[in-house]
């Protein structure tokens, strides 16, 4: 991008923008300055006065950062206990969304459908598979055992998997004509939307068992599912109805009068735009939902930021609580990233469209 | 070639509340003919179009159409569609869909045409109402005479043995209403049946075979287009016609 040369910083203009403003001026020089004092402060703990390798805590400099407690214990806080000899299990587990959605998002690509099928169905049926064992000469390994980002991964992407679905099936629910199912579907949303995480959470600990036949058990991993995937699933479901909500009557009446029934003309053509068209609202959920994986300690897992809080208590690495939360905020914060990423290439590609979603409905009555 | 499908109306009585939509209108629509409707707004003749595929409920009164009765049972409803095309005042398009998945959709999901077969179909249709160069393009970048000729061809997908327009040029600007006339009249001409709401009486007077006029939700008078336009009976239809002939 090139300014128009009018506008162009030379050394005069800024000096003559700095006489002419001088409250301006200084307050630039100052915050200039607070900027420069904090980013250099970080930048030496983080890497100048840093600690890459060492034994323990005293091996570390006092003045900076000391990652060698994260490096020691990096293969933990990404597997968890998963038994040493299998991660590459864990590993292709881990490795497969980003591979997914690059596939997803490469430009023309014929196949996306597949993909995308894939991605909701195939992929988490097949981890389920693939980390439990069991068959073909796997060994067992049972889900008390995985943790870390894994198992951050596993409750993140499971629950946005089976939340999605029901989502849907509760905003097209919730817009029903028939009253009885309309009111359960509000009643539904609004228990689950109206309770905090932390007590559907504990709810679920403690209320489950009661219901469930003596003997049997869910496993945690299950209970944490469950819970996250009904929380969230209200919330996306409302975000969902909007977008139904948004798209006109107009291309109902048509599909009606194309003779297409009421689940094909969901499917082919409500939903599509719909979706579309709340798709920043989806992404937002998604973000959330991620980040909402974290109380799964409350059931007793040990997720990314769980696992990084016991190992803080092992006393050869006392004291290093910055490390291991700057650790896990990084991690998260770059997840988080490439999901917005990821959304907002998709918003760019639809964005034709959508415009002119609102042309049409504008003509339509 | 079988029989066109004619449609038969008995009694039809739709209300809105307590607002009265359609007063027990009975009327026996010929087939293979293009029928007009007209009337002052308000007069019902939308909602009495939008009776005949079940797009709007009614309260009295039967229709049958090719001896079938349209009933409000979704399945047989559904199934009574396929014969019943429809093109409306908006369009209506699927913005979503470029123009050709506009018209091979309903084929291809509902009648299971292969894709190859659905879009050779679909070529032919477009180029029959002028838009075959418009193809690969999306709705919103075509005009509104445009739309509405994709719209026409979308509905002549499913190949329906009877045609509905709710008012197919009201939205358009003069030029394009031409475009979208010249199309109606050369479907007219190849007789399918044809039930047309409109208020350009240049196309009653040259492609209908009756005129049907309506006021406050009854059926006022029916005749051929020469006797309507030249001598109406109804006093309601000749202050209609004085209100929209340009004199």
């Amino acid at each position: 991008m090139h300014a128009p040369s009018s506008s162009r910083l030379t050394p005069s203009r800024v000096l003559a923008a700095a006489r002419a403003y001088p409250f301006s001026t200084l307050l630039t020089i100052g915050l200039l300055y607070v900027a420069l004092w904090l980013s250099w402060h970080i930048v030496d703990w983080a890497f100048i006065a840093a600690t890459w390798q060492a034994e323990d805590r005293a091996g570390c400099n006092p003045d900076g950062a000391c990652w060698a407690f994260i490096l020691n214990r990096l293969p933990q806080f990404t597997f968890g206990f998963y038994p040493e000899a299998e991660r590459w299990r864990a590993c292709i587990v881990l490795l497969a969304p980003p591979a997914l959605l690059l596939l997803a998002m490469a430009p023309d690509f014929k196949g996306r459908r597949w993909v995308i099928a894939g991605g909701f169905i195939a992929y988490p049926l097949a981890s389920l598979a693939l980390l439990s064992g069991g068959w073909l000469g796997l060994t067992h390994v049972p889900s008390d055992q995985w943790g870390g980002l894994l198992l951050t991964m596993i409750v993140g992407i499971g629950a946005f998997v089976l939340s999605f679905p029901l989502a849907i099936l509760l905003a097209l629910a919730r817009l029903s004509k028939l009253p009885a199912l309309r009111w359960l579907t509000i009643g539904f949303i609004d228990f689950w939307r109206g309770m905090p995480l932390v007590a559907v959470l504990f709810m679920s600990v403690i209320m489950l068992p009661l219901f469930l036949p003596p003997g049997y058990e869910i496993s945690r991993l299950g209970l944490a599912l469950t819970g996250l995937t009904l929380y969230s699933s209200a919330y996306l479901a409302e975000v969902i109805r909007g977008g139904l909500q948004s798209v006109g009557r107009g291309q109902t009446e048509a599909a009606l009068a194309l003779s297409f029934g009421f689940w094909r003309t969901q499917t082919y053509i409500v939903m599509p735009q719909a979706l579309r068209a709340v798709l920043p609202g989806i992404v937002n959920s998604v973000i959330a939902l991620f980040k909402d994986t974290t109380y799964v300690m409350i059931v007793g897992l040990f997720d990314l930021l769980n696992i990084v809080t016991a190992a803080l208590s092992d006393a050869r690495w006392l004291g290093l609580a910055t490390e291991g939360y700057v650790f896990v905020g990084v991690i998260y914060w770059l997840l988080c990233f490439a999901l917005s990423h990821v959304s907002s290439r998709l918003e760019a590609q639809q964005s034709r469209v959508i415009r002119q979603d609102r042309v049409l409905t504008g003509s339509t009555q | 070639m079988t029989a066109p499908t004619s449609i038969k109306v008995r009694a039809l009585s739709k209300w809105f509340g307590s607002w009265c939509a359609l007063q027990g209108v009975s009327v026996d629509i010929e087939g293979g003919a293009c029928t007009v409707l007209c009337g002052p707004s308000g007069s019902g003749k939308s909602t009495f179009l939008r009776c005949l595929n079940g797009l709007e409920e009614w309260q009295a009164g039967e229709i049958e159409i090719g001896g079938i009765a349209v009933g409000d049972r979704p399945r047989a409803l559904t199934r009574l569609r396929r014969d019943v095309g429809m093109v409306f005042q908006s369009f209506n398009l699927f913005p979503h869909l470029s123009v050709l998945d506009n018209v091979t959709l309903a084929p291809r999901r509902l009648l299971h045409r292969r894709r190859k077969d659905a879009e050779e179909q679909a070529m032919r249709l477009l180029q029959r109402v002028g838009v075959a160069r418009q193809a690969d393009k999306l709705p919103a970048g075509l005009s509104g005479g445009q739309k509405q000729r994709v719209a026409i061809a979308r509905a002549l997908a499913m190949e329906p043995k009877v045609l509905l327009f709710d008012e197919p040029t009201s939205a358009l600007d003069p030029e394009s209403v031409k475009e979208v006339l010249d199309v109606m009249i050369e479907l007219a001409k190849g007789g399918t049946t044809m039930v047309v709401v409109t208020h350009e009486m240049g196309f009653a007077r040259r492609v209908a075979s009756r005129v049907v006029f309506m006021d406050k939700g009854r059926i006022v008078e029916t005749a051929a287009p020469d006797a309507f336009f030249t001598c109406p009976c109804s006093d309601r239809a000749k202050s209609f016609l004085a209100d929209i002939s340009p004199s």
